[in-house]
């Protein structure tokens, strides 16, 4: 299994109300609106900045942050990293211009895994932070190239469920695992719930293969739980449905207990593929047993 | 053209699908055939009576912009099939192209073939269309 527990890793100083999901929502999707290949910094005045490569995030940090980035990866081991093997690479990186986590992995001090979480723990609670602060970002000062590896940074969408996984980081695991064992080449999709915390969907997990805009994907969750509502007063146990549209592409979503998922599958073979696959995972997860019966034509 | 509203076999299978269909207003949800039998509308209404929900209420550039991240083309930003399945029964939706605003809907027991649905649905809908 490779899923990393990024959502199994708690941000205790940050309360994932509705107020904080709204503000972040809203500052994702500026960075969501910037060009395509957007590589840069997001200036928030004397608060913190949000490093972008190709619009993905990489680095972010805000004034009032608790936490260091060398304190969560020392942490993330037990017993604790030595602090002064930590330091000692921390003073290099800052002789060579190297990143300090990519400096850490090359040291053997800390796995990729690791540092993905850490960074992801990391950035995660400062863009919470920022997003709490209610700026918007002041400028976008493009470089041309940060220096960041594409391997440790995020999409607005994996932050936006990152802090949606906060109200119960089990259950989004679980979600992150079923999206893992059950998307299929050409698809990547999300897992949401019908949160206390926020008016419609909650995103909880998103597969690695997902950059939509935020706001574009919390729009679609939000027709998805609308469809099983409505589908509720004349059949309350549908659990799978699948829409197509623009001639090939489609969007399959199916629930177990209170999670939702949906695929989008770039074909007709991949939607099929995807249901095929819930046959699969029909008897261990509780989606429903009509699932393994799809098949023929589509 | 053959009525919408009926219990459907499939040419040389002897026994019928016990698929019902009709046709749906999808701005108010109606049905739109008027005599209907009263098992097909029971069986039916509950379905059309959700269109204005599931047609309309999904942003369309939101559905473009999805389709050109997934390689689509856009500019269909419709959806032409809705299925949703339960243990007990398939339920379809397949919006007529020939009419804007129009659905078929379709229900079946979730034990019935889903192929052999969708091929009964699509050849009615063509028959219904002239095509």
């Amino acid at each position: 299994m490779s899923v990393e527990r990024e959502s199994s890793r708690m941000l205790p100083s940050i309360p994932a109300g509705p107020g904080l999901i709204s503000a972040v929502l809203r500052l994702l999707a500026f960075v969501d609106d910037l060009p395509k290949g957007a590589t840069g910094v997001l200036r928030f005045g004397e608060s913190g900045v949000i490093l972008l490569e190709s619009r993905k995030i990489c680095w972010a940090v805000a004034r009032c942050m608790r936490l260091r980035l060398t304190d969560i990866l020392r942490n993330q081991s037990t017993p604790p990293l030595p602090r002064e093997a930590v330091e000692e690479i921390y003073r290099r990186c800052k002789i060579d211009g190297m990143p300090i986590g990519e400096a850490l992995v090359l040291s053997g001090l800390v796995t990729e895994a690791g540092l993905r979480v850490a960074l992801f723990k990391h950035n995660g609670e400062a863009i919470a932070h920022l997003a709490g602060t209610g700026l918007s970002p002041d400028a976008f000062v493009t470089h041309g190239r940060t220096g960041y590896d594409p391997k440790f940074s995020f999409s607005p969408c994996e932050v936006l469920a990152m802090l949606g996984s906060l109200d119960d980081p089990a259950r989004a695991l679980a979600a992150q695992i079923e999206l893992t064992n059950t998307l299929v080449p050409d698809s990547f999709g999300v897992a949401f719930v019908r949160g206390n915390s926020v008016s419609g969907a909650l995103l909880i997990a998103v597969d690695r293969g997902c950059d939509l805009p935020v706001g574009d994907l919390v729009e679609v969750c939000n027709w998805v739980a609308g469809l099983f509502d409505v589908a509720h007063t004349f059949d309350p146990e549908a659990s799978l449905v699948r829409a197509t549209w623009g001639g090939h592409l489609a969007l399959v979503s199916w629930r177990a207990k209170e999670i939702v998922y949906v695929g989008l599958c770039a074909s007709r073979a991949a939607a099929a593929r995807l249901v095929s696959r819930l046959e699969t995972s029909a008897k261990s997860s509780g989606v429903i047993a009509a699932a393994a019966r799809y098949g023929g034509p589509a | 053209m053959r009525a919408l509203g009926q219990t459907l076999g499939v040419g040389g299978d002897s026994s019928p699908l016990d698929l019902v269909c009709a046709s749906a207003s999808m701005r108010t949800g109606a049905l739109l055939e008027q005599a209907l039998p009263e098992p097909v509308r029971e069986r039916l209404e509950g379905l059309a009576a959700t269109l204005p929900d599931l047609f309309g209420t999904l942003d369309p550039t939101c559905l473009d912009r999805i389709a050109e991240r997934l390689g689509g083309e856009p500019g269909d930003a419709t959806f032409t099939e809705i299925l949703l399945l339960s243990d007990k029964s398939l339920h379809v939706i397949q919006p007529f192209a020939g009419q804007p605003g129009v659905a078929l809907v379709a229900e079946c027991p979730a034990s019935t073939s889903i192929g052999l649905v969708l091929s009964a649905i699509r050849s009615r809908v063509m028959d219904s269309e002239g095509r």
